[in-house]
């Protein structure tokens, strides 16, 4: 397959281009709003052409931990879920975790908490990048604004995976899942051979080599002492990832005397805000983190200085506010405009709050 | 060149199908689109609306504040929309599902009895497209022969020998098209 201009939905992108960038295996169980991933899978049998496995598992649990199995054996394997399913898979994310094995995670966030509603929501932010599963550890959480970045973030999100042999994770929500846009899907890369996986990922269980020690599974380490190395160098890679991938996007920021900072959806709502904040006279820029973890606090905090104040807009009653707090350090006020359990806002609503919140 | 247009009314109607072949038609001319519909636990009867916004340039907002164009196909979503079209923008609504027609004197308010020339053409389906055929014939956001080109790419092979009689619907929605 070649590279393709098309329009389709976010969910339907994510499908496509795990395919074309050469995905081992999908593992899921479907709900709203994510099921196109599963359906589009399914329709578009890989089984057939790359030999990609697709399963739909019993439950979302099973689907994380055969992630877990796939991922062991050096498989670029991936799962996706929505909110309620992926706090079911949180015990197999903190799994992968410990073991340190590479795999790619959707959540197309919908209402919660509980079943809550199945439309669009933000309000999985803490559990992506503050655990979420249990122990010291992280996720590289990518955060997509377009269909184009549901498609690109899913090679991207392996690479990162496989470079730091650590889970990542792609945060979307119903808006990005559902809406349809102009996509431009990669050309197809071939799967990796056997012996690829064996010479790109020496750790993995690929077989046991004659020449070499068992290459062991597990985030199990019975001894404190070593579990604390273990530790150790996890939290070396996370200052390794802090220090190389963070990711963010600036729009209008040089001249802004207001900043809005949004991810995902509410970057792109945002954005139609501060055209029409522009259009009254109101200088404000955006800037869109990309990588939730690792954060671009070095990038914010660079605007303490320079701003007037910080309006936070997500569809959540304040969680990446807290991360945003932390890297102005208290220099320059920062307000929250949110939605909860479903509700999106539309740009006036965000114009009304950065005059009332942070103008005035 | 931007177009921001809601296409609002039942379940059943054709309203995100009406959305999807318009942002296709733009894809056709190069454009870029988006199609945002509000979607959930709906049904046949129950409401439903896109927002569709074609534009020369990136769009940034899937979801407005106001439109440039309203297709408003029953009451409700006329009491939701209609003081959501931009001055000097246009509404468009179907008479059948009107009851109380729109009140508003700073925008342009055409109807089109689409529901009643579906009846006449024996064909219920092509309600939709000749709906669309009006819009396109206020605004020519997209060409005739684009949107075919959208209905090839959206309309699964076996239903392509359809494609003639909703180039027809587009066609009569081009010439019922009124101002109130």
């Amino acid at each position: 397959m070649a590279e393709e201009v098309v329009l389709m939905k976010g969910n339907e992108a994510i499908a496509h281009a795990a395919i074309r960038c050469g995905a081992d295996g999908y593992f899921g169980y479907p709900i709203t709003p994510q099921s196109e991933v599963l359906e589009t899978l399914a329709e578009l049998k890989p089984w057939e052409t790359t030999g990609m496995v697709v399963l739909q598992a019993e439950s979302e649990v099973a689907a994380i931990n055969m992630v877990y199995g796939g991922a062991g054996s050096g498989k670029k394997v991936m799962t996706s879920s929505s909110s309620p399913g992926v706090s079911l898979k949180q015990e197999g994310i903190s799994y992968l975790a410990g073991a340190e094995l590479p795999c790619l995670i959707v959540n197309v966030m919908r209402g919660g908490p509980g079943l809550g509603t199945i439309q669009p929501s933000q309000a999985d932010y803490f559990q992506t990048v503050k655990g979420g599963g249990h122990g010291d550890y992280k996720l590289i959480a990518l955060a997509p604004a377009s269909v184009q970045e549901m498609a690109d973030f899913v090679a991207l999100g392996f690479e990162l995976a496989f470079k730091y042999r650590n889970p990542a994770i792609i945060l979307a929500d119903g808006v990005i899942g559902q809406m349809m846009e102009k996509v431009v899907l990669p050309a197809q890369k071939p799967r990796r051979t056997e012996a690829e996986v064996i010479e790109q990922c020496p750790w993995a269980a690929t077989g046991k080599a004659k020449d070499r020690k068992p290459n062991i599974i597990t985030s199990l380490e019975l001894k404190p002492e070593a579990m604390e190395i273990n530790n150790l160098r996890f939290q070396a890679k996370y200052r390794e990832i802090e220090e190389n991938e963070v990711r963010f996007e600036e729009i209008n920021c040089e001249d802004a005397e207001y900043l809005i900072i949004a991810f995902g959806s509410m970057a792109r709502i945002g954005q139609k805000a501060m055209e029409l904040a522009r259009e009254k006279g109101i200088k404000v820029g955006i800037l869109r983190p990309i990588t939730l973890w690792p954060f671009p606090t070095k990038a914010i905090a660079a605007y303490a200085d320079k701003v007037k104040g910080i309006l936070v807009t997500e569809l959540n009653a304040g969680q990446m506010i807290e991360d945003v707090r932390l890297a102005v350090n208290g220099k320059v006020k920062v307000e929250h405009f949110g939605r909860l359990g479903g509700i999106v806002p539309d740009p006036d609503e965000i114009v009304t709050a950065l005059e009332e919140k942070i103008i005035k | 060149m931007k177009e921001e247009i809601i296409i609002a009314g039942f379940g059943g109607q054709g309203v995100l199908s009406m959305g999807k072949i318009l942002a296709y038609s733009g894809l056709m001319e190069g454009k870029e689109v988006t199609w945002m519909p509000a979607y959930g636990p709906e049904q046949r009867g129950g409401t439903a609306n896109v927002t569709v916004i074609v534009s020369d340039d990136k769009i940034s907002s899937p979801i407005l504040s106001k439109y440039d164009a309203a297709i408003i196909l029953n009451q409700p979503s006329l009491e939701k929309f209609e003081s959501k079209v931009k001055p000097g923008g246009i509404l468009i609504y179907d008479g059948y599902g009107i009851i109380n027609p729109p009140t508003r004197k700073d925008i342009k308010v055409y109807r089109i009895d689409a529901m009643d020339a579906a009846n006449e053409m024996n064909n219920a389906k092509a309600f939709n497209m000749i709906v669309l055929g009006g819009l396109l014939k206020l605004h020519p956001i997209v060409t005739l022969e684009n949107v075919i080109k959208g209905l090839k790419k959206t309309l699964p092979e076996r239903h392509h020998h359809l494609i003639p009689m909703n180039e027809e619907a587009i066609k009569k929605g081009m010439e019922l098209i009124r101002e109130v």
